[in-house]
């Protein structure tokens, strides 16, 4: 309990969000995230190996490879790939859809989303990758080019601080968009509810990823949405499409469920065959673990 | 075959709309909530809506179903199981009704055939152990074995007689209340006319009561009189006639076998025959109408005298308006002046109209008359007030439809005489002894009010013709009513023979309706039994259950055919659903709670 308290990354995320603006939240929480870190047997930000060059005077010892020497007689040092190499493109779904939440007491889903990209940004800016924002509904509204300078993360915040939930959600176009902004390989963060059309998603996702570049995304959703609550009997509107149904949670709760287990399976599955990574996240996860699962599946983050 | 014991719960069946109406009613709108994941929603709803669907068509049945099994358990429905079932033992009180109204032929068929069916499956029913009493129509209650009951009612015929069956249940209801068996019920078959229930205490057996399902048509003679009672010139006979047919018919008046008088009319009709007679003496008449289904009712018979108009004569002693009134009525021929009757103050002659003298003085003198003609009658002192007179004397003068009633100002007591034709203020006004009849009022208008109302001439035509120039006693009768003998008659005779008078003077009404005449020992005539059918024989319209209630109390029911099948003897033969229902009512709400909760059940289990 009382190392909780000096980590806001593992409070509930609604508790979190009341102690001050995204920047604050987002810094403590990646800060909560970074000091539990060194206590955990995970080692963290590796750097990724490049190639090997000859050993030149002056070299560190440390990165002479040893095996090679063994096998060939011959001093060899491991190259890597400097993180200020990556970029990051950080892609918000902010729909209406994003905008709702199925407790009082809970962030919606594009709120708690930000406080996520805003903490992701801030994890990458710290490893001195660039790093650039998307926002997008039915088109894109904003779009923060990728920076590494560790002031840009104040960019990155205000921009996202100033995303509004728009309209509907046309994922495709705000993809497309990442690969002229991401000349080079790079890492695109998906974030969203993902309650669009599948099919289109992710082509766009694949071709992303078909371009180079590594592509995580975070499946968004609250908790409500996975068991359907609610009275004896409601018509249930979509704000976003303005679809309704007529339904009794009592009656359909279990056969939802398992539709909306079956759709997460889906995405899982079609992103796992297309090298995407995919993480599903509900709005009453603690940050400090999206965090944690997101680094642990991927290096680069 | 179900019946029910308590059908008006069956209205509850309106309750079992209750399940489609709540089901209209969830068709409203309901309030709208936001859910962007709508897309699964529809998906899901999509997919399960034909499993909804019936789920929902099943829980509405077996709601609606739920609902009709309890109210019918609630009306209490049975079943036949057959005939032959065993019973307890049983004292049975059969009522087995051969009145008149029996007689009725409906459909081909006399209605007590139909009973007389109804009662030999009854009575077959009986077991060993079973007790039976029949009542028909003549009253006796009998008790009898299986096999002569059977021969009793298949010998019975129509009696022209009237059955009171509020009487008879009540006369059985006391027999089998005594029976020592463990059940008693009373069952009456009978057309059950509403005019047959006279009140009463309940009954404490159980009272089965079944009519055929026929119902007759019927046109009767209620009544038939004559107007004067002793005709003289000419005469009138007034005949009413009752039942429930629309359609006209012929009345005939027949005299000695001869049709003197015809008219036409309706059931509810009321009318006069006019008659001038042509012979002297009593005469037999009967009016008739046209045959219908029931014919015991057709026929009104009656005596008529005809004599010559009594001869009076006046004395000054009897006032201004006794002498002018006479001479009304012989000037109408209904009196001769001179000889016969004499009315006055004074005792004179042998028979005499006897007025107390104006002078209180005299009185004393006039109960020296009376005396000293071997007379009981006396007057007495003279006392004024105000009564009201009335008595048998009176009848036909006056009646609260004629108008009012004489009133009496001024009076003298009287005492002694044979008969008191009249009284006032509860004591003898008009009194007969031998051949005098003496009056306490003189008739003047400071005495009584007679005088100067429009019955005073009606009233002196009676008293001399009827009462003072000899009696004539007619007697109404029904059949087999026991009719005491009219002073000097020792029988009745009529057209089948003569019945003897008993040693207290009475006899036994014959059953076949006619003229019977009164005769003294010396063969002379002294009066007539009319023997008619009772008028309310004639009335066929069925009791109700709610009168037989009010009439037997509750234990008495009605029933048809099937029901008196399955009721007899406590209900042997009736098989209870009540309970079945019940038990389909509860496995009924069992499946629907399991019904209901499958889609719960189904949900904690994925979940």
């Amino acid at each position: 309990m009382t190392s909780n308290l000096a980590r806001p990354d593992l409070f509930d995320p609604y508790e979190v969000a009341q102690l001050g603006g995204l920047e604050l939240v987002a810094w403590g929480v990646v800060e909560g995230f970074l000091a539990g870190l060194h206590r955990s047997p995970y080692r963290g930000f590796s750097v990724e190996f490049a190639e090997h060059r000859s050993y030149q005077p002056g070299d560190e010892l440390r990165y002479i490879d040893w095996r090679v020497l063994a096998r060939s007689d011959r001093l060899f040092v491991k190259q890597y790939e400097e993180e200020t190499n990556l970029r990051a493109m950080i892609v918000l779904d902010a729909s209406r859809s994003m905008d709702w939440s199925g407790a009082e007491r809970r962030l919606t889903k594009l709120e708690y989303a930000k406080r996520l990209a805003a903490a992701l940004g801030l994890i990458l800016l710290r490893q001195r990758d660039a790093t650039g924002l998307i926002g997008f509904d039915e088109e894109v509204r904003s779009v923060v080019p990728a920076r590494s300078r560790t002031r840009h993360w104040w960019t990155l915040a205000a921009a996202l601080d100033a995303i509004r939930p728009g309209g509907g959600t046309a994922a495709a176009p705000a993809l497309r968009r990442v690969t002229d902004l991401l000349r080079r390989r790079g890492l695109v963060i998906f974030i969203s509810d993902l309650l669009f059309d599948q099919h289109l998603a992710l082509l766009a996702l694949q071709y992303l990823r078909h371009r180079g570049h590594e592509v995580a995304v975070f499946h968004v959703m609250d908790p409500v949405e996975l068991t359907l609550e609610g009275q004896p009997e409601a018509r249930f509107e979509d704000p976003e499409s303005g679809a309704a149904v007529v339904a009794r949670p009592r009656e359909l709760r279990a056969a939802y469920s398992e539709r909306v287990q079956r759709a997460i399976q889906n995405w899982r599955a079609a992103c796992r065959s297309g090298g995407i990574a995919y993480h599903h996240v509900t709005t009453d996860t603690p940050f400090g673990y999206v965090l944690r699962k997101a680094t642990s599946r991927h290096a680069r983050v | 075959m179900i019946a029910f014991l308590q059908p008006l719960a069956l209205l509850g069946l309106a309750a079992a709309a209750i399940p489609a109406i709540l089901h209209f009613l969830a068709k409203r709108v309901p309030p709208t909530v936001w859910f962007p994941a709508v897309r699964y929603l529809e998906d899901t709803e999509r997919e399960q809506s034909r499993r909804l669907k019936l789920r929902h068509l099943l829980l509405l049945i077996l709601r609606t179903a739920l609902i009709v099994c309890v109210v019918l358990a609630a009306a209490r429905p049975v079943a036949d199981v057959g005939l032959g079932s065993a019973h307890p033992p049983t004292a049975l009180g059969l009522v087995v009704d051969n009145s008149l109204s029996s007689a009725a032929i409906v459909e081909g068929r006399r209605v007590l055939d139909r009973i007389v069916e109804k009662a030999l499956e009854v009575i077959g029913k009986l077991a060993e152990q079973d007790q039976l009493w029949v009542v028909t129509a003549d009253g006796v209650v009998r008790r009898t074995g299986r096999l002569e009951a059977l021969e009793l009612v298949r010998a019975l015929d129509p009696l022209p007689r009237r059955l009171d069956l509020g009487q008879a249940v009540r006369l059985l209801d006391r027999v089998v209340s005594a029976a020592p068996l463990a059940e008693r019920e009373i069952v009456v078959l009978s057309d059950l006319q509403r005019t047959a229930w006279s009140a009463g205490d309940t009954a404490g057996a159980r009272v089965l009561l079944w009519r055929p399902a026929v119902r007759a048509v019927n046109r009767s003679v209620d009544s038939a009189r004559s107007e004067p009672s002793v005709w003289t010139s000419h005469g009138e006979v007034v005949v009413a006639l009752g039942g429930n047919s629309e359609i006209p018919a012929a009345v005939r008046l027949e005299m000695n076998g001869r049709e003197i008088a015809r008219s036409v009319a309706r059931a509810g009709d009321r009318l006069v025959m006019s008659v001038t007679p042509t012979r002297r003496g009593w005469q037999a008449g009967v009016v008739r109408t046209d045959p219908d289904e029931l014919r015991l009712d057709d026929d009104w018979y009656l005596a008529v005298r005809v004599a010559e108009p009594a001869e009076v004569t006046v004395e000054s002693g009897a006032g201004r308006y006794v002498a002018e009134a006479l001479e009304v009525l012989g000037e109408g021929g209904r009196v001769r002046l001179g000889g016969g009757v004499i009315v006055s103050d004074r005792v004179a002659g042998t028979r005499t109209v006897v007025f107390p003298p104006s002078d209180g003085a005299l009185v004393g003198n006039l109960n020296r008359q009376l005396a000293a003609r071997g007379l009981t009658l006396r007057v007495g002192e003279r006392i004024e007030g105000e009564w009201r007179a009335e008595g048998e004397g009176l009848a036909g003068v006056q009646s609260e439809a004629a108008g009012g009633w004489i009133t009496v100002k001024k009076r003298h007591r009287l005492s002694g005489g044979e008969a008191v034709l009249a009284r006032a203020g509860g004591e003898p006004w008009m009194v007969r002894e031998g051949g005098v009849i003496l009056i306490g009022s003189r008739l003047e208008e400071d005495w009584t009010d007679l005088p100067v109302s429009a019955w005073f001439v009606p009233f002196l035509d009676v008293l001399v013709n009827r009462l003072a120039a000899g009696e004539v006693r007619v007697v109404n009768a029904s059949p087999g009513e026991a009719v005491r003998l009219p002073p000097g008659a020792v029988r009745a005779v009529g057209p089948n023979g003569a019945v003897e008078g008993d040693a207290e003077g009475a006899i036994t009404a014959p059953v076949e309706p006619g003229v019977y005449f009164f005769v003294g020992a010396a063969g002379d005539t002294a009066g007539a039994l009319q023997v008619n059918h009772d008028s309310r024989e004639s009335r066929l319209d069925p009791v109700d259950a709610r009168v037989v209630r009010g009439t037997l109390g509750t234990r008495a029911r009605l029933v048809g055919d099937r029901a008196l099948s399955r009721e007899l003897f406590g209900g042997a033969a009736r098989a209870d659903l009540t309970l079945p229902f019940l038990l389909l009512a509860l496995a009924l709400a069992a499946v629907e709670l399991i019904v209901a909760s499958l889609g719960t059940r189904q949900t904690a289990g994925k979940e």
